[in-house]
């Protein structure tokens, strides 16, 4: 698409990029509970505090991404919190073991989660292994070599800037790491609206022998969205190994959940062909603003757990019922 | 409608502000008003015991403290103690997540010049203003000794230990060591890492060494979550009469079974936890004053078998 197409169709598109399709439920819902937050605690609404929301959003905002491009195949992807773990062990071990710059060591990194992508949306197509059970595979081999790298122990002495670049807010506003989350949103929602690859992806989710009919090469769409999918987890991880300024191999664990949960919240639906980037970001939304603000109010962190529990539910009940009654 | 919202949202965060002012006055007294408690994981009962030690102290003093329990999670860890910094709090004590991350959570209290009082880990590279760990190398050396002479001076044993490069797994290691090394008989024929400490991984591992070497007559658990799944393996397996198994911290389960006798579990090293606790408390008071406190504080752990345990049970040092 041309630069003056795009400007000439801005104002029709633009209400049509916010409208978020499916995701005004979660919508409501996060601005209910930002109120919420607002009067029951002194320090909800404040600048300071939307950012660290931002900051503490970011891993499983750019994991929730691809998983979201997963789930609206039909798929699903376990193995993103142990490919996370890898990169991040990968990225230590060429930057702090063996020297190397942070302009090859990020790369590598990166490349090393899509490789394991690659691998599971190879087994997936070409040998017909159902998306769980090859995920799951791949969770499993990727934590075991995440932690062969170093046996098992942390890895720490990363370069003095890689750490600044998750704290210092440039500008009193963003981190770097916070950037390139809004880098990878507006991307992905670019990509999912106007791409013909993104329309594939509901394409093909919601009827895959109609899209293969339709010309869609289905096989080369799901091996690139598995190795995208792990790509991002990569990316995550280089972000959080920023964060956390040390990498250790046992990282991660259950992050799958949690991603696949701000994907549900955000209304995409795990049978895949409906849903969208828009719901997940909210999805993602809900979930950082609801931890923060349970700590915040001080919720004892037992019943923390319960009420995370109870808002999934509350969630995906919700849509389920609005879509019954449509 | 949204206007209105707004509206609402501005008046109630400058009214938020007010009671916030107010209380940056009133710092006299104690000096503290509000703690925050950093732990890893409210799972394991050595940490439930830190919280209860440092909640139960500083209710007495009228001190708020808010607890945050990052589940294991290093990175779960860092957020909440962003939250912690965001609703002002006058100290921080914190117990580090895992074995990395441990700097960037005292950075945040650093970046706000508040006292960090660690406990249990020490942070690499950033160390806080005072840490409180109970003494690992010589006690785990005495749970070692006495499981030693209880299988008879001599024999196969095992270690399970905890997650692996934090302190207290590296320190009882080399005190076990120790006593092993004192003993030419003994001879150490498998080691396995946990990642939580916890008892099911206690039990699965012991049952694999088990598998493994049916003739073990020794087995070391690092805490006693790992060594009570440990001593159900070994019952499992009809082994409880030829092997005794030690563990480590003087959790309250661990107590009540020593004092029942019957189990292979039958000595730990039990920890002042809720002490650990009041001192914790008491160093973030002293270091908000300006007074110095020590760079280390490290109370002894007391050997803890069936004879002593049911006054443990009692009253938790």
């Amino acid at each position: 698409m041309s630069e003056s197409s795009v400007n000439s169709q801005r104002g029709r598109k633009l209400a049509d990029f916010f409208s978020l399709g499916g995701a005004t439920g979660p919508l409501i819902g996060l601005i209910l509970l930002c109120a919420f937050l607002t009067f029951a605690t002194d320090s909800f609404f404040s600048v300071r505090n939307f950012l660290n929301i931002l900051d503490q959003v970011t891993v499983i905002g750019i994991i929730a991404v691809g998983m979201t491009f997963v789930i609206l195949l039909g798929g699903i992807d376990l193995s993103v919190g142990s490919v996370l773990a890898l990169a991040m062990m990968v990225l230590g071990y060429l930057n702090v073991e063996a020297g190397l710059p942070m302009g090859v060591a990020i790369p590598a990194a990166i490349g090393a989660a899509a490789v394991a992508g690659l691998i599971s949306g190879l087994l997936i197509t070409e040998f017909k292994v159902p998306p769980f059970i090859a995920t799951l595979a791949m969770m499993s081999i990727a934590r075991g070599l995440a932690s062969m790298i170093t046996n098992g122990s942390q890895i720490i002495g990363f370069p003095a800037w890689f750490n600044m670049g998750a704290i210092i807010r440039y500008g009193g506003v963003l981190t770097m790491t916070v950037a390139v989350m809004f880098v990878v949103f507006a991307v992905a929602l670019l990509f999912q609206r106007y791409r013909e690859g993104g329309r594939a992806l509901y394409a093909v989710g919601g009827n895959p022998e109609v899209a293969r009919l339709a010309g869609i090469n289905v096989n080369r769409v799901t091996v690139l969205v598995y190795t995208a999918c792990a790509a991002l987890s990569g990316l995550a991880g280089v972000l959080l190994a920023a964060r956390l300024d040390a990498v250790q191999p046992t990282i991660g664990i259950a992050y799958e959940l949690d991603a696949i949960a701000a994907v549900v919240i955000g209304g995409t639906s795990l049978s895949g062909g409906t849903g969208g980037i828009g719901g997940t970001i909210i999805g993602v939304l809900i979930i950082g603003v609801l931890r923060n603000g349970l700590n915040l109010l001080s919720v004892s962190p037992f019943l923390q757990a319960v009420i995370i529990g109870l808002v999934i539910v509350m969630a995906v009940a919700a849509e389920t019922f609005k879509q019954r009654k449509a | 409608m949204t206007k209105t919202l707004k509206a609402l949202m501005a008046a109630t965060a400058l009214a938020g502000m007010l009671p916030v002012a107010a209380a940056a006055d009133g710092h006299a007294g104690i000096g503290i008003e509000k703690i925050g408690l950093a732990v890893p994981n409210l799972q394991a009962d050595f940490f439930n015991q830190i919280k209860l030690g440092v909640e139960n102290y500083a209710a007495s003093l009228g001190i708020e403290v808010i607890t945050v329990d990052a589940k294991g999670d290093t990175a779960t860890q860092v957020s909440q103690v962003q939250d912690l910094m965001t609703q002002g709090i006058d100290a921080f004590i914190y117990i580090p997540a895992g074995a990395a991350a441990a700097a960037v959570p005292t950075r945040l209290a650093r970046a706000e010049g508040i006292p960090v009082i660690n406990v249990d880990r020490e942070p690499d590279g950033e160390p806080g203003d005072t840490v409180i760990y109970g003494e690992n190398v010589m006690s785990s050396y005495e749970v070692c000794s006495s499981i030693i002479e209880r299988a008879g001076g001599s024999g196969k044993m095992v270690i399970i230990h905890g997650q692996k490069g934090t302190t207290p797994e590296v320190q009882r290691f080399e005190g076990c060591k120790m006593a092993i090394d004192e003993n030419p008989g003994v001879e150490l024929v498998a080691q396995q890492w946990t990642q939580m400490w916890s008892p099911d991984e206690g039990f699965s591992i012991g049952q694999n060494m088990l598998q493994a070497n049916p003739d073990i007559k020794m087995i070391f658990g690092q805490a006693d979550g790992i060594a009570m799944g440990a001593a159900k393996a070994v019952e499992a397996a009809g082994l409880a009469d030829q092997i005794v198994v030690g563990g480590y911290d003087g959790d309250v389960a661990a107590l009540e079974s020593l004092a029942r006798c019957d189990t292979p579990f039958v000595v730990t090293a039990t920890q002042s936890t809720q002490a650990m606790g009041v001192l914790a408390v008491n160093s973030a008071i002293a270091v908000s004053k300006g007074a110095s406190v020590p760079a280390r504080q490290i109370p002894n752990a007391v050997l803890t078998d069936c004879d002593n345990a049911a006054q443990f049970v009692e009253k938790h040092p």
